[in-house]
């Protein structure tokens, strides 16, 4: 096994250098990666950020979001959460989560957290409540297995970001999964600092394995690949599996529902009703708005172009009406 | 030459897939060796590769479907 020590709490780098492993690097030997990051959202490959995050929340708190390439659910990350990546030559036919769990298991045990186990979902649980979450993706012969250690992260923006008002929305997503979650420095009777419970995981895990420090082109090559492929709105939001979504709102000059839907980030098709009064037609709307990204500062731009009026509602008001 | 194109069996356990995304468009080339599509099961993305060139078919299927192994799911004219 080798060990690469990614030097990096930024989630965008850490997942393009997954990739790189996979798509260019590939390397013969099993790489485990161990870190952590900033705080983001993390959806999985089919999932709609609307549906499974607290936008708002999320941006006043400067929570990153971002979008994987392995499936199942959402997961909150912060510098009290640590993530472990093996990145391994498919071997085995199906799905195997056992090889890459249980030796995390055995290193928790060695830790003295004896009640380290997993559930039937492949999550890590302690006393029923989940401390890990793991994924996968398989490409080009490799398979990617990632997963979470909630050690001490902060459960208040864990819980209030992943807590989404319900929104009238139709779509074919991956749901996540709520379950209760727990950190493990709970459950050590002396807790030790983050980056001493990370050096102990490494060593646990790597054994007499090596060390890899990538050079300096190869680290320009996956920041490349994390500003093209993980850290833009089309990956994040474009991403997206096609969903439709009613917004109902009411102003001063009169009631608007807007009807829309979106796919790989864009509006396809818009449609209003309402007791408004002006001088567009809801086919006004559809002309100016197809093809539009579906993000505020675009929406708003878009009805500047759009011939006529709504009297006593702002094209602010409508694109904050339109955009969850 | 119209071929089909099947889903294949990824593993014993699993009956069950969503497909997640396709990533030719009816009309487009497609390069052997190249991600066609992807599917998910058990929060395992597996990205399947084109096994000829050609120009893509219909999809049989779209994004977000469950679709089953051995199941035709699209065309590729080869």
């Amino acid at each position: 096994m080798i060990y690469i020590d990614t030097k990096s709490q930024n989630i965008y780098y850490n997942l393009a250098m997954e990739y790189w492993l996979v798509t260019e690097k590939k390397p013969s030997d099993t790489v485990l990666l161990f870190w952590n990051s900033s705080p983001t959202l993390v959806v999985g490959k089919y999932q709609n950020p609307l549906e499974e995050i607290n936008i708002e929340y999320a941006k006043t708190h400067n929570i990153n979001i971002c979008r994987r390439m392995s499936g199942g659910g959402t997961v909150y990350q912060d510098p009290g959460c640590w993530q472990f990546s093996f990145i391994t030559k498919s071997e085995n036919e199906g799905i195997d989560f056992k090889q890459f769990i249980l030796p995390v298991i055995d290193v928790l045990h060695d830790m003295g957290v004896p009640g380290a186990g997993f559930n039937g979902r492949n999550d890590l649980v302690i006393e029923g409540k989940k401390f890990s979450g793991n994924s996968q993706y398989i490409h080009g012969g490799y398979t990617v297995h990632h997963g979470t250690l909630l050690y001490a992260t902060d459960m208040v923006p864990l819980v209030e970001s992943t807590t989404v008002d319900p929104q009238k929305i139709i779509s074919k997503s991956i749901k996540s999964v709520r379950d209760r979650v727990t950190n493990i420095s709970e459950h050590m009777e002396k807790p030790l600092p983050g980056e001493v419970f990370k050096e102990k995981m490494v060593a646990g895990l790597l054994g007499d394995g090596a060390v890899y420090d990538l050079t300096a082109e190869e680290r320009d090559r996956v920041q490349k690949i994390a500003d093209e492929k993980f850290n833009n709105y089309a990956a994040i939001y474009g991403g997206s599996p096609k969903y439709s979504i009613q917004r109902k709102g009411y102003f001063t000059g009169g009631k608007m529902e807007f009807n829309i839907s979106v796919a790989k980030g864009l509006i396809k098709d818009i449609s209003v009703t309402g007791d408004f009064f002006g001088t567009v037609e809801s086919e006004d709307f559809a002309l100016a708005l197809k093809g539009c990204p579906y993000e505020k500062s675009a929406v708003v731009e878009a009805l500047g172009k759009m011939p006529g009026e709504v009297y006593r509602i702002s094209k602010e008001e409508m694109a904050g009406l339109i955009v969850v | 030459m119209k071929k089909t194109i099947k889903l294949p069996e990824l593993g014993k356990d699993i009956k069950e897939y969503v497909l997640v995304a396709v990533n030719k468009e009816e009309g487009e080339p497609v390069e052997k060796g190249e991600v066609l599509y992807e599917v998910e099961a058990d929060k395992v993305v597996n990205e399947i590769e084109a096994e000829d060139s050609g120009i893509m078919g219909k999809w049989l299927f779209e994004e977000g479907d469950e679709i089953l192994p051995g199941q035709a799911i699209g065309e590729i004219e080869v």
